[in-house]
């Protein structure tokens, strides 16, 4: 088939949107090479599809969507000024959002506290960053210092509670010495036997230990 | 909605040049779709395919109606401007000069014979596939073809004689 400026002109939208074949595109191509008209008719049209293409939809105006839905659906209640609010305020009496304000207080009220703000001391002064900055630094520093002080006092009690309680028993002793003792003693009578047998040797052990503590504790801190 | 309501009246407005009569076209479209949802069947196509049917057909019935007070000539002035996707970096000259070459070609559009104007703005305006097209105006997909071709060979030319060129 011999390409012509009519076949061009017929299948031109079918160049623009890569339909054709590769041999109808190589005739295409030759064709538009050769023929200045064909040439000038696919530099009009290739350009202006583009454009179109690119084009966005015009805005509808604002008012079409309301004016539609109360073509087709009636026209809607308008409510007054207050029927707003009072649907607000229904809708803030919920349990749930209630419930939510509450807890937002009471994280703020212990948040406040924890920082040392007291609401009715606060003077202007103390509202400058430079201020807001200084005391929030120092709250930062007491409470880690209170931090550590509470967990050094409680490391103290826990190792005077350690050394105060009774030695174990060895590990390689004897098992069966103790089962028949078991065995014919009643169960609740076992600790005051155990109390018994070495009253002397646990306080006096307990009480040198605790001596030693204390006095180290007290050196530890006077350091 | 928002999406169907800026595609119908996007094309009635391509399609009559004239906004005011655009939205009252797309009310009358959205009318008929609710009185007639009941009879929508999934083999006219997909919703916005049928949309689209419905809209052409008014926009057909509305063209034999007005055919003898219209003047296809002339354009409002005061219609809305075309807008071009990803425009961060336009001048306010340039702004000025895209949105008098949108005038221009929708003035174009309007001279185009009603056949061939439907075609090109279903395919190249509204994006619309040859297929649905060729649904919504129920020609032959040969015919479809045909029509957009001619449609956008004709508007180049009437736009070459405007002393426009889409660049």
């Amino acid at each position: 088939m011999s390409w012509n400026c009519s076949i061009t002109e017929e299948r031109l939208s079918d160049s623009l949107e890569g339909l054709l074949s590769r041999e109808d595109a190589a005739a295409f191509s030759a064709h538009t090479a050769g023929c200045a008209d064909c040439r000038t008719l696919l530099a009009q049209v290739g350009p202006l599809v583009q454009r179109m293409q690119r084009m966005e939809m015009v805005e509808e105006p604002a008012h079409l969507s309301a004016r539609i839905l109360d073509a087709t659906l009636g026209p809607r209640k308008t409510k007054a000024v207050w029927e707003r609010f009072a649907g607000w305020a229904v809708g803030l009496m919920q349990p749930r959002v209630v419930m939510g304000f509450a807890t937002a207080a009471a994280s703020f009220v212990i948040v406040l506290h924890t920082a040392g703000v007291t609401p009715g001391k606060i003077k202007r002064a103390d509202l400058s960053p430079g201020n807001v900055l200084r005391a929030a630094n120092r709250q930062v520093h007491l409470t880690y210092a209170r931090g550590v002080k509470f967990v050094n006092d409680l490391r103290v009690v826990y190792e005077i509670q350690s050394r105060l309680q009774p030695e174990p028993a060895p590990v390689n002793a004897p098992v069966h010495q103790q089962a028949p003792e078991q065995q014919t003693q009643p169960s609740d009578s076992n600790p005051q036997q155990k109390t018994e047998t070495q009253p002397g040797h646990s306080q006096v052990h307990g009480g040198t230990m605790l001596a030693s503590l204390v006095t180290d504790s007290f050196m530890r801190r006077s350091r | 909605m928002r999406r169907h309501t800026r595609r119908v009246f996007n094309l009635c407005y391509r399609f009559t040049g004239n906004s005011t009569e655009s939205e009252d076209l797309s009310q009358e479209v959205f009318l008929r779709i609710y009185r007639t949802l009941g009879s929508y069947r999934p083999a006219f196509g997909a919703f916005p395919t049928w949309l689209t049917s419905v809209t052409r057909n008014l926009l057909v019935d509305h063209y034999r109606r007005t055919r003898r007070d219209r003047i296809t000539d002339s354009i409002d002035d005061a219609m809305p401007v075309l807008e071009e996707k990803h425009s961060s970096s336009r001048t306010p000259d340039k702004l000025a000069q895209e949105s008098e070459l949108s005038a221009q070609l929708q003035v174009g559009l309007g001279k185009l014979s009603p056949d061939l104007r439907e075609a090109v703005i279903l395919r190249d305006l509204q994006g619309l596939e040859y297929n649905e097209i060729q649904v919504v105006l129920q020609v032959p997909e040969g015919t479809v073809k045909s029509r957009i071709n001619r449609g956008r060979i004709e508007l180049a030319r009437i736009l070459e004689e405007m002393g426009l060129k889409p660049e």
